[in-house]
Formats: C-alpha cells, structure tokens, sequence
C-alpha cells in the first residue's frame, strides 16, 4: 500500500512538474537564438527564389 | 490576432499589389530612379530607406509605396515556402546589394550605417547572407 501511495504520489509530481513546464512561457532569448539559427539556413536556401522575385517584379527591386 | 484583422491585411495586400502593378505600367525603373536620386538607399532588410532626413514628400511617397509592393511579393513567397517574410525580405536584400546598388548608390548594412557605393568597388553583403 505504502509503495503504491508513493507510486501515485511521484506520478503526481511528475505530472505537476510536466505540467508546470509546459505552461511556462518559453524565454525570449532562446526564442531569438532558435530564430537566428533558423534565419540563416533559410535565407541561404532561399536565394534563387529572391532573384526570380527581383526579375518578376521590374520597378520594385 | 482576430479573423477580422487578418481579412483587413489581405485586403490591405491585394490593394497594394492592384496598386503595385498600376504605379508599374507608369514607372518601369520606379525603385532605380529613387537609389540614383541619392535620397533614398537600400537597406539589409530588404527595403528601401530614407538615406536623409529632408527628402521631399513626393521622394517619401513613392518609397513606401515601392516598400508596400515589396512586402506584398515577401508575404507571398513566405507563404509558398514556409519562410517567415523577414527570412525572404533578407534573402532579398542579398540579391540586392549584390546586383541592385549601382555606383554613388546608397546602401545601409546592419550596422544602420549609410555608405554610398565608391565607383565599381563590389558593396559589402548583409551578414545574414552566408
């Protein structure tokens, strides 16, 4: 009984603290640096589509 | 953001590309003849800028409307390649600087710096474009 108790009572805690991160607001700073890693793979990739947007859009670029 | 809201920026978009595509049939070199009136520079956002504070009003106008048409063909390729409409305005921007910014042009790096292109001499790429 005892050792039951104290299963139940760590599933709660666990999902109390489970719980408690995913309800927390994520830190801003990680959320820029995740963008910035981000950012720059796709910037690269995006090249070619940025000359066919130049070259599609005379007058603009 | 409300549903109404985002009904408004699409028509804002549509408005502005009808508009875009009108001011074109006028204008064929609209944002060539603002860089070579010294007034306005491109910047590593993928935007124009205003390089001096005191340009005339009509200078001001047709910038933002060149910016206006600008993020209308951001926000469009963002959403076909599931690029945020910055992520595509810098990669934009790469393209500019490279082949855009004629000689005595300005063009403004991410430093916030205005620098006007010397002669032939290649103009420095954004950071961002690798």
């Amino acid at each position: 009984m005892e050792r039951i108790t104290a299963t139940l009572l760590a599933a709660a805690l666990a999902a109390g603290l489970s719980g408690c991160v995913s309800v927390a607001a994520p830190e801003r700073p990680i959320e820029i640096n995740l963008n910035i890693t981000i950012r720059q793979e796709v910037v690269v990739r995006l090249q070619r589509d940025a000359q066919e947007l130049i070259q599609n859009n005379p007058g603009v670029f | 953001m409300t549903r109404r809201m985002k009904l408004l920026i699409a028509a804002g978009i549509g408005i502005a590309v009808i508009a875009g595509t009108k001011a074109y049939a006028f204008q064929a070199d609209a944002a060539g003849q603002l860089r070579g009136s010294g007034l306005v520079g491109e910047q590593a956002d993928g935007y124009l800028g205003l390089v001096s504070g005191s340009a005339p009003a009509n200078v001001r106008a047709q910038m933002e409307s060149i910016n206006i048409q600008r993020r209308a063909a951001y926000t469009q390729l963002a959403s076909t390649r599931g690029a945020t409409i910055e992520e595509v305005a810098a990669a934009t921007a790469c393209q500019i600087f490279a082949g855009r910014v004629a000689p005595n042009q300005y063009y403004r790096l991410t430093d916030g710096v205005w620098r006007r292109r010397n002669g032939s001499e290649p103009v420095p790429r954004p950071g961002h474009c690798g």
